[in-house]
């Protein structure tokens, strides 16, 4: 298998502090509403009031931190107009800046919300794998202020090795659409994709 | 918002990917191409000063990141030719939950936002309509500024010290300072203070009155890091360290988890760490905690016998006194004794769970199987965030934490214990491994003796009466305030009042801040200072294992200066000995801390000299020194920017609070009247009565406290709601660090600042997800979107504190949503602020909010 770089996370140990996305922030200096990386809480269950109390029934909610899944399949490689957009021989997807008209087309494909509009430069924007990082040998910006140490990355196939196949949980598309490169612990109270068990909130 | 792609892409994604695949077939792309015109060159616009990375090398610097959280973790800051560029952690050694490396939370990581942010002060500032007596007060906070110089700016503050103290005395000047300016004042005649427990709530009082004085005293409980991997259960009582514990306490609880203990939590809200850690979730009505634990108390006294044991009867007879009629403190009245009150022997009023349950909303059965269960799993730790007592009154909920684990035996034993865990201490007690030694400079005696407190501080500049004691009540004339680094307006219950003090009464006052925080917003004149970042350097700690040496990062901004500097100045102009402000340099200072550092020796018999000084460091900082032989140099521990004590499990370095004294009380008694752990203790009921505003009795027993859940009935008896039907709590919000990091856009983004509400109670009141809630108390009404989850409980909302005052003038609401509107500041107890004993209403409002981020900065 071709090499495929890719991001793991523990799903069970995430607590969706956000350190991650704002470490990628003051990495990429990213201005606000523009995030390469930024977390997702899903929640669920109902309560039951009896005699004057209230008893919570599956009341539960995880938290998901999200990036660019350099997926396999991309969506926003094969939707770009211009081939801006290309995967390189590491996996990870790249946006060549000079080729880019701005036409969101990638935004609209992308399934995870990875791709982002720059007003002021009219281009889109992503995660790119902190690739400056990576060719001095260092870690992407994200998984070193993990606080809770749920993020990881390496090559898919690897991952894969050390933490399982699961790369979907709710509320998350299914992979069969793009083959994200992505590896997920999931959190105990998570059901697979699709399932629709609960809500997708805002991690406050 | 990302949020919504992943929302609505799953529903329709297959759909709209086929017809934008035709369409992207039939536009091509080179002609859109060339309508978009040049790209390159073009760069990301930056909502800070900052530049992309460029080619030039730059160094890391270890950047301060001092704020009040207690994590205080490891910064650095890559600055190229004297800009700083981005952020990184701690990368000093490889990571291991034994070795954890000390890594920055979000707000560590917005730091740069925090300091280089456009809405920095840049200048010294004066009041468009404030003049010297105080021109037109109504107009403070919603005022125009005009720039001036440093030089009429210190004139100015210096004149208007001096009038007032000429004309009303140095006890008409409230000194929130203590970054310098308590230096000047106390050498000017002194100056009025205020004071009150906050953060560690009642603990401070009690704790050390019913054991002695033990660690710190409050936030220094249980278990060392390591040794908490020993426990069996682990009970988090009102906390949630993944947001308000920066830096590895949440990490070091998920050890614990791993090493195979089971988490419950008990908290209204079902919240982020316990999503992570908890097997079981209790929920609990805020301020009801004293009912559960005393519920639990009496199953374990009524359920006890030889052959299913639920008391430790050999640690009560060994270590404790007042639990029952046989184990009384001298002299007093043996049907005092707890066990007593709990069946209700005298008063006839058994505090059985259905009893509990009424008020604190847990049904009778969970109480009875949390009373086996902690009485039953040794050893078992209860970690509490200052949230249960951080109630009116809540001196009785402290007592019956200690009295509730003495009487289960958990306490004292590897893997057990009861107690605050929070700030540098959070999941990590026990002494510090590794300390800085101290500036060398002396404090200043204040002479004067007008203490305010925090709860009735707005009332006493209002009415010109505090309370000293009980039956003290005395006259006070406060006429101006001086803020150096204290945020008391936006940080203090009742700030309400504190706006109308400001508007109605105060003749001046004046702010030291780095942007247009609250207290700067409403004074008269404000100085500019310097953050951390623009200082020579100095030390942090975030828990016992680091000691952090930050350097200089930037130049001072603008005209910023240092607290200190302007300290000198006012005090020249005031004509007092400005050598005593600051009697040694900046350099000195740093070297006398860096010449007394300490460690723990690695078999923890005691500390050891920490730094290596040699007669070239002394030369190179052109300081006054001793060369010492050190574990670490000067220049090794200035590039790594921390000191950390390496630990392993079972090392020499671990710590059980009250481990000694549970082995053998006589050889090491507690500082008791008793030598004991006083469960009937006359040493707090005297104390707290003596405050002067509510009676304790010597046990720990229910009362129905100022605003707490009976409060929210107009008729509790036949259950009819009242105006206030709510129960509110505050928490410490991820956005912040108390008021700290209000301003930092990213964080503003990131972090909403919403009312958490049950969905329940939002359909009752026909308020749907995300619309704009009015929140109004007794005492201030506050605008805030509402975020609805079933993870709050019915009954219940929360709001985070320390947001900065946004006051809408038309209505007089507040649109930030600062806790402290809502909260009255009411004193009881010890003086504590009782911010989570508050009745609210929520109310649909027909308006709408921009998000948080969106707000015009507050740029002068």
């Amino acid at each position: 298998m071709a090499k495929q770089l890719a991001f793991y996370l523990n799903a069970g140990a995430c607590v969706g502090c956000k350190a991650c996305m704002i470490a990628c922030k003051d990495k990429n200096a990213l201005p606000v509403e523009i995030n390469f990386r930024h977390i997702v809480e899903y929640e669920g269950g109902s309560w039951m009031f009896r005699d004057g109390f209230a008893i919570p029934c599956n009341v539960y909610g995880y938290s998901i931190s999200l990036s660019c899944m350099h997926c396999q399949e991309p969506a926003c490689v094969e939707n770009c107009p211009t081939g801006a957009s290309f995967k390189r021989e590491d996996g990870v997807v790249l946006i060549d800046q000079a080729q880019c008209i701005g036409c969101r087309y990638c935004e609209w494909a992308c399934p995870y919300g990875a791709r982002h509009y720059n007003e002021a430069t009219h281009t889109m924007t992503k995660c790119s794998f902190c690739q400056d990082l990576l060719a001095k040998g260092e870690n992407p910006a994200c998984v070193d202020a993990c606080v809770m140490r749920a993020l990881d990355f390496g090559d898919l196939s690897e991952l894969r090795a050390k933490y399982g196949m699961v790369n979907a949980i709710e509320p998350l598309p299914p992979s069969d659409l793009t083959k994200p490169a992505w590896v997920v612990t999931p959190h105990p109270d998570a059901a697979r994709s699709g399932q629709g068990t609960g809500a997708v909130r805002e991690e406050i | 918002m990302n949020q919504k792609h992943i929302l609505k892409r799953p529903l329709d994604h297959t759909v709209s990917r086929r017809s934008f695949l035709k369409w992207n077939a039939v536009i091509g792309g080179t002609a859109v191409l060339a309508g978009m015109g040049l790209k390159m060159g073009r760069l990301v616009t930056l909502a800070a000063p900052s530049a992309p990375p460029t080619a030039t090398e730059g160094q890391w610097v270890t950047a301060a990141c001092w704020h009040n959280c207690g994590g205080r973790c490891l910064l650095k800051a890559y600055v190229v030719d004297g800009v700083v560029q981005r952020l990184k952690t701690d990368d000093t050694h490889p990571d291991s939950p034994d070795f954890p490396q000390q890594r920055a939370c979000q707000r560590g990581r917005a730091n740069r936002m925090q300091v280089l942010g456009p809405d920095r002060l840049k200048y010294p500032m004066k009041r468009a309509h404030w003049t010297p007596g105080g021109g037109d007060k109504s107009l403070r906070g919603r005022d125009t500024w005009l720039r001036i110089s440093w030089d009429e700016a210190l004139n100015l503050v210096a004149g208007e010290i001096k009038r007032i103290k000429e004309s009303y005395g140095n006890g008409a000047i409230l000194g929130e300072v203590n970054a310098g300016m308590e230096r000047t004042l106390a050498l000017y005649g002194g100056y009025a203070t205020s004071w009150g427990s906050t953060s560690w709530g009642t603990w401070p009082d009690v704790g050390p009155a019913m054991a002695g004085p033990y660690g710190d005293s409050y936030s220094n409980t249980g278990n060392d890091r390591l040794r908490l991997r020993q426990s069996k259960l682990i009970i988090v009582w009102g906390a949630n360290p993944a947001w308000t514990s920066g830096g590895n306490p949440a990490y070091n609880y998920l050890q614990a988890k791993k090493a195979g203990a089971k988490f419950i939590f008990i908290d209204p809200f079902y919240n982020e760490s316990a999503q992570v850690l908890a097997d079981e979730w209790i929920p609990i009505r805020p301020a009801t905690d004293i009912a559960l634990l005393l519920g639990m108390a009496y199953v374990m006294i009524t359920e006890d016998s030889k052959t299913n044991p639920l008391i430790d009867w050999d640690f009560l007879n060994r270590c404790t006194v007042g639990f029952d009629k046989d184990h009384m403190p001298a002299g007093a009245d043996p049907k005092a004794n707890f066990r007593d009150y709990v069946l209700g022997t005298y008063d006839g009023k058994p505090k059985d769970p259905r009893w509990a349950s009424e008020i604190c909303g847990v049904l009778p059965e969970k109480i009875h199987e949390l009373a086996i269960e902690y009485a039953t799993t040794h050893p078992t730790t209860i970690i509490n965030g200052g949230t249960t007592t951080r109630v009116h009154r809540a001196e009785d909920t402290a007592q019956a934490f200690m009295t509730l684990a003495c009487m289960a035996g958990n306490i004292g034993l590897p893997g057990a214990g009861v107690g605050l865990s929070v700030h540098n201490r959070g999941g990590n007690a026990g002494p510090s491994l590794v300390t800085s030694g101290g500036t060398g400079v002396q404090a200043l005696k204040n002479n004067i003796d007008i203490r305010l407190n925090q709860n009735e501080l707005w009332d006493a500049v209002l009415s010109g009466h505090y309370t000293a004691g009980k039956g003290d009540s005395r006259k006070v004339d406060i006429r101006m305030v001086y803020y150096d680094a204290r945020s008391t307006l936006n940080q203090k219950p009742g700030a309400t009042k504190g706006i109308r003090a400001h508007r109605e009464k105060l003749e001046f006052v004046v702010a030291q801040a780095y942007a247009l925080t609250t207290q700067a917003k409403f004074a008269d004149i404000i100085l500019p200072v310097t953050t951390p970042w623009e200082k020579e350097g100095g030390f942090l700690t975030g828990n016992r294992e680091i000691l952090i040496f930050y350097s200089k990062v930037t130049e001072p901004l603008f005209e910023a200066r240092d607290d200190l500097w302007i300290a000198k100045e006012i005090g020249k102009r005031l004509g007092v000995d400005v050598a005593q402000i600051d009697p040694i340099s900046d350099k000195q200072k740093i070297f006398n801390q860096l010449m007394g550092a300490k460690v723990m020796k690695p078999d923890g018999s005691g500390m050891e000299t920490l730094v290596t000084i040699t007669d070239s460091d002394i030369k190179e900082w052109g300081v006054q020194g001793k060369p010492q032989p050190g574990r670490i140099s000067v220049a090794d521990f200035k590039a790594r920017g921390v000191y950390q004590v390496e630990r392993k499990p079972g090392d020499r370095l671990g710590f059980t609070e009250f481990e000694k004294f549970r082995q053998d009380p006589a050889a090491a008694p507690r500082e008791t009247p008793s030598k004991k752990i006083e469960i009937h203790c006359k040493t707090l009921a005297d104390k707290i009565t003596a405050y002067g505003w509510t009676v304790k009795s010597p046990l720990p027993v229910y009362q129905r406290i100022e605003e707490g859940y009976e409060d929210t009935f107009y008729d509790w008896d036949n259950k009819v709601k009242g105006d206030y039907p709510l129960q509110m709590y505050t928490i410490h919000y991820r956005r912040r660090a108390h008021s700290n990091f209000d301003n930092v856009s990213w964080l503003r983004e990131a972090f909403h600042q919403p009312v958490i509400m049950n969905p329940t109670d939002a359909e009752a009141r026909g308020i749907q997800d995300g619309e704009v809630v009015k929140v109004s108390s007794r005492h201030g009404t506050v605008l805030r979107p509402v975020y609805l989850t079933n993870r709050m409980m019915p009954g219940v909302v929360t709001l985070g504190e320390g947001a900065w005052i946004e006051l809408d003038e038309a209505t007089g609401y507040d649109t930030a949503g600062n806790t402290n509107i809502l909260n009255g500041g009411i004193p009881t107890g010890q003086g504590h602020a009782g911010w989570n004993s508050c009745n609210v209403e929520v109310e649909k409002y027909y308006g709408t909010q921009l998000a948080d981020h969106k707000w015009p900065q507050r740029i002068l």
